[in-house]
């Protein structure tokens, strides 16, 4: 037996994403920035991808810088915004339930002598908006909430958070790496300036992504070389990973609805069969969040232990927890929505996807049962 | 140290095996199991019993030091 449940750390890749990169590998495989015939294909189908990725998100092409993944566009967006202003000592907002691309980030540019400001979160994972309005001051440069987290799926409200932004004249970027591919994006409804997206979230290739960067907004390159993307992102443009990415968006998108649907069955799936099996559990995070991703603590058990007995019986899952030998290190996030030490050491995440079936989620119940009876 | 004993047939155990149930069942727990009787708890092989051992020493676990 053999379930992956993991979704949210990756997915699989899309078999006609797969098909539709080969020819970029083995047969077009010229450098899409030169200037003879041979070229002509890859360029093409590098423009094809940029308007159908912008077209997923109501983008305008131009406004679509591929990236390496979702990291590097977080590193971009924060990174170059705040460098553009170095002088200024600039401050940098954030939340404190980012991914560590973001955090990380700006701790990089703390040491640089920015400052940073971290929101915090309600018990669900929630910016509240009032916050943000309180912490923005004359320095502050950038603003960056993701669109929904990673451990517990909690959205957040980011149309408001960037109409405050915007109110102050400041920029706002979202990471919306575990979003984009699974719930709608319109980044003309949601306001950011910036975006960032990762292809193997939505059944695309690993090593590519994109930033979004809304048009008339200044940003420095962050890799600097040649003149690809508009001159500001510079490196050889990887033709097979951009199509890939783009023809697995387009699916996903064109079977949002439906896979969402299908996902968000199997999560109530899963938990009405929690309760039946009186599997007695607390659940994380917001009722406004991902569909498929569920963050659950069993008060007083061992988090990392039932990751690596669920592993045991052939099921791939997640934990908001790792043993560190004499303590449990627990994540920042769970920190961060305030649960107890008990609850958060006992906190696995499961995030199901399209591909995930009932049979899955009965299967992973009955392990989960097994790690009970001891 | 005080040697700990298999819960089901009784062998004194290594001090991998004592290490793989605090990973398996949580760091405080009172259960502790010989690989061959762990294998058949948990319903898997010995063999993926010594994988995860071998994995929880190259991430540098120190219960197995």
């Amino acid at each position: 037996m053999k379930i992956y449940a993991d979704n949210a750390a990756t997915t699989k890749l899309d078999a006609e994403a797969f098909e539709a990169m080969k020819p970029w590998l083995l047969d077009e495989y010229a450098n899409a920035s030169q200037s003879y015939s041979f070229s002509r294909k890859p360029k093409v189908a590098l423009n094809q991808a940029r308007e159908l990725i912008a077209a997923c998100i109501n983008a305008e092409s131009q406004e679509i810088f591929f990236t390496s993944g979702g990291t590097e566009s977080d590193n971009w967006a924060i990174k170059s915004s705040a460098l553009a202003n170095l002088n200024e000592r600039p401050n940098i907002i954030t939340s404190a339930i980012e991914h560590k691309a973001v955090l990380n980030s700006c701790a990089a540019m703390k040491n640089l002598g920015c400052s940073v400001t971290i929101l915090p979160v309600d018990n669900f994972g929630t910016v509240n908006p009032a916050d943000l309005q309180e912490k923005i001051f004359l320095q502050t440069k950038i603003i960056s909430v993701m669109l929904a987290n990673n451990e517990v799926g909690t959205i957040q409200p980011i149309k408001t958070l960037a109409d405050i932004a915007h109110a102050s004249g400041k920029i706002f970027h979202t990471d919306a790496v575990q979003a984009v591919g699974h719930i709608p994006v319109d980044v003309k409804l949601l306001g950011a300036d910036m975006l960032s997206a990762s292809a193997h979230k939505f059944n695309g290739p690993k090593g590519i992504g994109f930033l979004y960067v809304r048009d008339g907004l200044k940003l420095l390159p962050y890799i600097d070389g040649g003149g690809q993307e508009f001159s500001r992102r510079a490196g050889t443009e990887n033709i097979a990973s951009i199509v890939g990415m783009a023809v697995a968006l387009k699916k996903n998108i064109d079977a949002l609805d439906k896979n969402r649907e299908h996902v968000k069955n199997l999560e109530q799936l899963f938990m009405r069969e929690l309760e039946r099996n009186h599997i007695p559990h607390t659940r994380n995070g917001s009722e406004h969040s991902l569909p498929g991703l569920i963050s659950l603590s069993f008060d007083g058990l061992d988090g990392e232990a039932i990751f690596h007995r669920l592993d045991l019986m052939g099921i791939s899952i997640s934990t908001g927890s790792a043993c560190d030998s004499k303590k449990i290190q627990v994540s920042h996030v769970l920190k961060a929505l305030h649960l107890s030490e008990s609850r958060a050491k006992g906190t696995i995440r499961i995030s199901l996807g399209k591909d995930n079936t009932s049979e899955d989620v009965h299967a992973i119940v009955a392990a989960l049962k097994k790690c009970f009876r001891d | 140290m005080r040697k700990i004993f298999c819960c089901e047939c009784g062998k004194a155990l290594t001090k991998d095996e004592t290490a793989l149930c605090k990973k398996l069942f949580g760091i405080d727990t009172n259960e502790f199991y010989c690989l061959n009787c762990l294998a058949e708890y948990l319903e898997c092989s010995k063999v993926d019993l010594e994988i995860k051992i071998q994995e929880f020493k190259e991430q540098g676990c120190t219960l197995f030091l």
